[in-house]
């Protein structure tokens, strides 16, 4: 395997230019939604909302105020966190879902049958349908770009470096810095994902923050879906074998004076 | 705020309720017949094939239902071979979602054998091709199928439960009891099913008594599991201050509690038994659109 | 300040954001909370059209500051480097002195030929000029003048036709040397004027007008303060011309120009009042009347303009080929004069009058620009107009789609216009060069071929000549004579493939613009330096002179970084004007003697040791000594720091080597404009012409000398000071999802996906106030109009305290009309037809409207 690639990104320098959904979207021949033709959110100047099968960059737009003119604008470019221990590629039935030489996670589209499990697997609510293709999506890492040298077409775009690119190794290493000299400022200022004994593995896209990553829209424990397996399905296992019993022993064969009592419906 | 809030919701709406729903009963239905089946009255038989025929038919819908709602429905076979090494099976022991279109499948297979030899049994089959099969499925081999048909729906009727756990959604992977209360739903569901449509087959009152007495017992267990599945959920329990929240309860009021206390009063067997099924359909649409709804983020942020 | 940077420029943006990693610290001024506020340390809310107020009260705050005064650095600049020293005729009298207006201020009457200038006064400059004493003269010069009015000895050289060369011309036009106080005590210095000018402006008067808090406004100060000296440097974007350091990596004043080449459009301009090369376009107004005329009146002695003439004769060379000759002035005679203003606005008043026939817009949707509905109303007036663009925009189809046509006060019928519509090339589809605001050009190759008929504009304009210089060719009429022997060469040559059947070679117009020979077009100029007032060169813009110095040498081609880790400026990628030098007056960025202010802020300095080879034309040796350093010095490469000027040198002999700012006469950064500036030679705080107070500063209320076009008109309707009909100042903007009028934008889903819809945003405050909710529909009205718009219900735009009255401040994106996948009300359907004087600049930024639930 080639070295794990991925992403850092400095949200403390996104200025939301959306350049980076943009460049996604172009690259990736991704539709716009109801061909472009929208309503209003009304949410800052977020009218993409979330990222879904057709919006695989997604810039949020996080306004913090206690009065006129008082607070902060947080902005931040989410984007598929390509988990070193994937939810989505654990629960996919198909095989669609792969991991890369690059460390990162493709679905591919030609495999995935859109049964949607993935979706409901991934803790960062990154993949959805593509209405086009009918098969989940989500930011393959500009994985055809890379088999070919290229980076990116996000952080390509992106114009303030707020998105860099690069081996995760190297990546580590930058934030650790930007974190040190936002401290020294006096900036409270945190990486989320980037840990390797983290969460989920560390993410292969990680972010640097500078509040709870709740704000952002990121859980702050993501959890594999599996976890859930061996509770829920041992749990069940018991109850099946309660109901079996209770079956077997209500339904079974009666003896003659049982059966002249007139039924065992009173158990 | 649990971190569940933060993904995505995967568009399992009315198609896959119906499946949930159905699988329940076909899986409940097989279970309920299998054991009749090996450990009834001989008496008790048209209750046996009924559940078997019941079994079949609902894991037909069931198929059917599944792949209709694939976003690309002629690539069902991607989740049992591996689409670019055909034959190679495709298969996940921790992925309830593949272990589960292996079971859909399996069941299915053994259902419609069991379902096919009953009605050999009974001389309806007239097509030669399955009359042959429904002929070969008798006697000891037609009580392994069933029984193992048996086995299957009972995982059919639970692992549909582990399938939402096994996710990161709001409600369903903030407990660990819904695969359980599937489960127990199935089951009652299955002899509700049973209770309604074993009479035209020629079932006994006898029969129908025992099946009714069981699904008290059902009941019962489910309302337990369904208590300690609510109470596993904790502060998530703020979604059901919704609508279907309100579905819910209308469920649990008119599908398990009245029931029982139909049954406590000897009354209408049909009547209750249509309530239990009113009931499980309810349980199952509460549970999948009260967290399909949620829209990501925002209620997190508000939570 | 006054610049929403991270928004309107993303990618220039790349570099206050890479600052910002090496710790600089980032101050946004602005009426709205912005992405530029949102990455900026620290944010200060300011009232719009107040600008002045707060640069005025940080002028003053930084001249009587501590640091100023005891740190000899600054002093040390701004008497070398700028004209503090210089002293200002006596006659000067201060807004100080006349209740906020300047001595000279004269009334203005509109020339009945054409009165569209706006104006109602203008100032008379004589009293803004530097005090001269008596010049040590050479024989013959004119010993003394102390006006611009041309002295005798000029008058007798354009009497006598003399030249070329025109250099006695020029050397005629030196003044006396202008008087000095270097100790910046004389009362009538420019540095005691402005400290006099701007004592006004204090902490507290800020508040007054900007509605920025005084805390916040120290706090910028101080941090300004912070960051200067020798080897700190700041920069404005968009601010007045006013800062310690030009000339200096880091810093300077950053024009930051509005579209992809609007630089280049300056540069070779489509501006009406300038030909190529910020040459002022000869004028009906002005004494333009002959070529040596226009040459008095325009050229500056003792500057690098003092080569005017140069620059001249090879433009006009370039405009009538063969036909300029020394006997006919290169064909000055030919040229087109101005009559007044034609800016925008103008026009557009006068086609409201019927004095407009036809228009190509090309490239441009003014359906949905200033004052809308006036805009619109003058379009109808045409009896035809082209529309070149890339899809059917608002202009194309206001004649049945506009508001007025679908609210019935218009009849399809009762419009005359015929209009016609020519599908337009992209720019990835056609070669050319761009120019950035860094005055950069950077060569594009197209991409792709376009659709079916579209074409390029360069296409349709070459055509279009073509066909003209058919139509016209046998007309003897005299007014015609001038477009007859226009030289029109730019057919691709024998061997080179048109990319469009009847496409220009964008190459040959490059070569046009760099300049040759005239007897051997192969043989092309390397520099200005090479040009001649004899008709020997030619040369379409003298500024754009060496950016392609051979034939076949296209330097805006280049693309070769310098490497990672130099403080480079990265010479071989594409070409900079003047001369690829990347900081203009860099000079200013070493010392008297030539050294850098500081090792950390160093860029180009003087190397006494660097041994010259002999002068290449003269043969004689060159003394040692050479700037060098990153950048192409922006001096005489071996003009030592020491050097005197020449007493009857023109041009950059006649300043001093330590005379940084080589286009002005004086050599020096002008802190007080005694010319070029028509309203006043210091920046003034006035208020905008609709304001919903009055001056605090000033009984004057707004500026004598603004511009309203069609006064009176009810097209143009005005609100009066503190209307309460329309009691809140209203900004209008852009956002970085869209592009001007939209047509670039409107029409792409990705883009119409990002923002798919008018809005107006307005503060939390006022939305109880008039119980508005988030997404309401409001309606948006000033006395010209009223649109709907969505609200969108924020505290990054609210209330200020100004002078004493709390007053809203709500704000619209421009972007929309009713064209395109995202559509919306044509906001400017709510501006005037007002403007600044200096560049016809409408005040659609700072204006008053009202708001309600629609």
């Amino acid at each position: 395997m080639a070295e794990a690639m991925g992403f850092f990104t400095d949200t403390t320098v996104c200025i939301g230019c959306k350049a980076c959904e943009v460049a996604c979207k172009e690259w990736n021949q991704l539709p716009a939604e109801n061909g472009g033709v929208r309503e209003l959110s009304g949410d800052s100047y977020d009218n993409t909302r979330k990222l879904d099968g057709i919006h695989w960059r997604h810039v949020r737009f996080i306004e913090q105020f206690k009065g006129p003119y008082d607070g902060r604008w947080l902005m931040m470019s989410d984007v598929c966190k390509h988990c070193v221990q994937a939810g989505c590629l654990e629960v996919c039935p198909t095989g669609a879902i792969v991991r890369t030489q690059f460390d990162t996670v493709v679905i591919q589209s030609d495999v995935c049958n859109g049964c949607r499990a993935c979706i409901a697997a991934c803790p960062f609510g990154v993949i959805d349908i593509n209405p086009v293709s009918g098969t989940a999506q989500k930011c393959t890492l500009c994985y055809d770009r890379l088999q070919v040298g290229l980076e990116p077409a996000c952080s390509k775009a992106c114009p303030t470096d707020s998105i860099q690119f690069g081996a995760i190794a190297e990546l580590r290493t930058r934030a650790e810095k930007r974190v040190a000299q936002l401290k020294s400022q006096g900036v409270a200022a945190e990486l989320y994902g980037a840990d390797p004994g983290g969460p989920l593995g560390g993410l292969n896209s990680f972010y640097l923050l500078v509040d709870k990553p709740e704000v952002y829209g990121l859980p702050r424990h993501p959890e594999l879906p599996t976890t859930n397996l061996a509770k829920s399905g041992g749990l069940s296992v018991a109850s099946a074998a309660v109901l079996g019993l209770l079956a077997i022993v209500g339904l079974r064969k009666r003896r003659m004076d049982e059966q002249s009592r007139g039924g065992g419906g009173n158990v | 705020m649990s971190d569940t809030f933060f993904s995505g919701a995967p568009h399992w709406a009315w198609l896959i309720i119906l499946y949930f729903f159905v699988g329940g009963i076909a899986g409940g239905g097989s279970l309920l017949a299998a054991i009749v089946d090996w450990f009834g009255a001989p008496e008790d038989r048209p209750v046996a094939r009924t559940g078997y025929n019941v079994a079949a038919v609902g894991a037909i819908i069931s198929g059917a239902l599944l792949t209709i709602d694939l976003g690309r429905p002629l690539r069902f076979w991607h989740m049992l071979f591996q689409s670019a090494n055909f034959p190679t099976l495709m298969f996940k022991g921790w992925s309830p979602i593949s272990f589960g279109a292996w079971g859909i499948f399996l069941f299915g297979l053994f259902s419609v054998l069991t379902a096919l030899g009953g009605m050999a049994e009974e001389g309806r089959l007239h097509n030669p091709a399955l009359r042959a099969v429904g002929g070969a499925v008798r006697g000891t081999l037609a009580k392994v199928v069933g029984g193992v048909a048996g086995l299957l729906g009972l995982f059919i009727a639970g692992y549909t439960g582990v399938l939402l756990s096994v996710t990161n959604r709001p409600i369903w992977a903030d407990g660990p009891w819904l695969g359980a209360l599937f489960l127990a739903s199935g089951v009652s569901t299955g002899a509700a099913t049973l209770i309604l449509l074993a009479p035209g087959r020629g079932a006994t009152e006898q029969s129908l008594a025992r099946l009714s007495a069981f699904d008290t017992k059902a009941l019962v267990v489910e309302l337990l599991v369904l208590v300690l599945f609510v109470a596993s959920l904790g502060a998530v329990n703020r979604v059901w201050l919704s609508f279907w929240g309100l579905v819910l309860l209308v469920g649990v009021g008119f599908g398990i509690l009245a029931p029982l206390r139909m049954h406590a009063q000897r009354r209408s067997l049909a009547g209750a038994a249509r309530l239990v099924l009113l009931g499980g359909f309810l349980l199952r649409l509460a549970t999948i659109f009260a967290s399909e709804g949620i829209e990501r983020y925002r209620v997190a942020a508000g939570m | 300040m006054g610049s929403n940077m991270a928004e309107c420029h993303p990618v220039a943006f790349r570099w206050p954001m890479k600052a910002k990693l090496n710790g600089a610290k980032l101050v946004h001024v602005d009426p709205r909370f912005t992405r530029t506020s949102a990455v900026a340390d620290l944010h200060v809310p300011i009232r719009a059209g107040s600008d002045i107020a707060f640069l005025g009260g940080l002028i003053n705050y930084v001249i009587n500051s501590k640091r100023w005064n005891t740190d000899p650095f600054f002093k040390e600049f701004a008497v070398n480097y700028t004209n503090a020293a210089t002293i200002i005729s006596d006659d000067f009298k201060d807004t100080e002195e006349l209740e906020g207006v300047f001595s000279g201020l004269v009334k203005f009457s509109e020339p009945a030929f054409w009165p569209y200038n706006g104006l109602e006064g203008r100032y008379d400059n004589a009293t803004w000029q530097y005090k001269r004493g008596p010049r040590p003269a050479p024989a013959r010069v004119e010993i003394t003048r102390t006006t611009a009015a041309a002295g005798a000895i000029t008058k007798d050289l354009i009497a006598k036709r003399a030249g070329p060369p025109f250099d006695d011309l020029v050397r005629s036009l030196k003044l006396g040397p202008a008087e000095k106080d270097p100790t910046l005590q004389n009362p009538h210095c420019v540095f005691q004027i402005l400290k006099r000018h701007f004592a006004r402006y204090t902490p507290e008067m800020v508040e007054q007008v900007c509605g920025s808090p005084k805390e916040k406004f120290i706090k910028v100060a101080e941090m300004l303060l912070e960051s200067s000296g020798r080897d700190r440097s700041s920069a404005f974007a968009y601010a007045v011309a006013w800062t310690q350091h030009i000339g200096r990596p880091g810093a300077g004043v950053m024009a930051l120009r509005g579209h992809a080449a609007i630089q280049g459009s300056t540069d070779v301009p489509t501006l009406y009042h300038s030909i190529h090369g910020y040459m002022n376009a000869p004028s009906a107004l002005r004494p333009h009347e002959t070529l040596r005329d226009y040459m008095a009146a325009e050229t500056t002695p003792t500057s690098y303009y003092g080569n005017t003439p140069k620059f001249l004769v090879s433009y006009l060379k370039s405009m009538y080929g063969a036909a300029a000759t020394t006997e006919n002035d290169f064909g000055y005679d030919w040229h087109p004069k101005i009559l007044g203003d034609h800016s925008h606005i103008a026009s557009f008043a006068a086609m409201a009058d019927g004095k407009v026939k036809g228009m190509c817009c090309v490239g441009q949707n003014p359906a949905t620009s200033l004052n809308g509905g006036a805009t619109r109303q003058a379009l109808r007036q045409l009896d035809w107009l082209v529309v070149k663009d890339n899809w059917l925009t608002e202009t194309a189809t206001h004649w049945y789609l506009g508001p007025e046509v679908k609210k019935g006060e218009v009849k399809i019928e009762d419009i005359k216009t015929e209009i016609f519509f020519f599908p337009s090339t992209q720019i990835a589809e056609y070669d050319g060069s761009f120019t950035n605001t860094q005055r950069m050009l950077q060569w594009h190759s197209y991409a792709a071929k376009a659709p079916g008929d579209c074409r390029t504009d360069s296409w349709f304009y070459h055509n279009l000549a073509k066909r003209l210089k058919k139509a016209y060719a046998g007309s003897k009429l005299s007014r015609d004579q001038g477009w007859n022997n226009v030289s029109w060469d730019f057919d691709p040559d024998a061997g080179e493939e048109p990319l469009y059947p009847g496409e220009i070679s964008a190459r040959k117009v490059l070569r046009e613009i760099n300049g040759y020979q005239t007897a051997d077009p192969k043989q092309h100029l390397k520099g200005f330096a090479e040009l001649k007032d004899d008709g020997s060169t030619t040369c379409a813009s003298w500024i754009y002179c060496g950016c392609y110095p051979a034939w076949d040498q296209n330097l805006t081609a280049r693309r070769e970084p310098d490497p990672p880790g130099v403080p480079g400026a990265h010479l071989k990628w594409g070409w900079a004007w003047p001369a690829n030098r990347r900081v203009m007056y860099n000079r200013a960025s070493a010392d008297l003697k030539g050294n850098p202010w500081s090792e950390r802020k160093r860029w180009i300095w003087w190397d006494p040791t660097f041994v010259n080879p002999p002068d290449p034309k003269t043969g004689k040796p060159v003394p040692k000594g050479k700037w060098v350093g990153y950048d192409v010095p922006d001096f005489g490469a071996t003009k030592a720091p020491d050097a005197q000027p020449k007493p009857d040198g023109i041009g950059l002999d006649a300043l001093s080597g330590t005379q940084p700012f080589i286009m002005r006469a004086d050599g020096r950064g002008w802190l007080f404009v005694p010319a070029g500036l028509v309203d006043g030679p210091l920046p003034t705080h006035y208020e905008p012409h609709e304001s919903p107070i009055q001056n605090p500063l000033y009984k004057q209320q707004t500026s004598p000398v603004h511009k309203v076009w069609a006064p009176g008109k009810p097209y143009n309707k005005l609100a009066v000071v503190g209307d309460p009909k329309f009691p809140y100042v209203i900004s209008t903007y852009r956002l970085t999802e869209h592009y001007l009028a939209g047509a670039m934008s409107r029409w792409l889903p990705w883009l119409a996906e990002l923002q798919p819809e008018l809005f107006i945003e307005l503060g939390k405050g006022l939305a109880q106030e008039k119980g508005i909710k988030n997404l309401d529909w409001l309606v948006v009205s000033s006395p010209r109009g009223h649109i709907r718009a969505k609200a969108l219900v924020t505290d990054r735009i609210g209330v200020m305290q100004i002078a004493g009255k709390r007053i809203h401040h709500v704000g619209m994106p421009w972007h929309w009309g009713w064209m395109g996948l995202s559509t919306g009300d044509v906001v400017n359907d709510l501006t005037a037809w007002v403007g600044d004087p200096n560049v016809s600049i409408h005040e659609g930024k700072a204006f008053v409207c009202n708001v309600e639930k629609a």
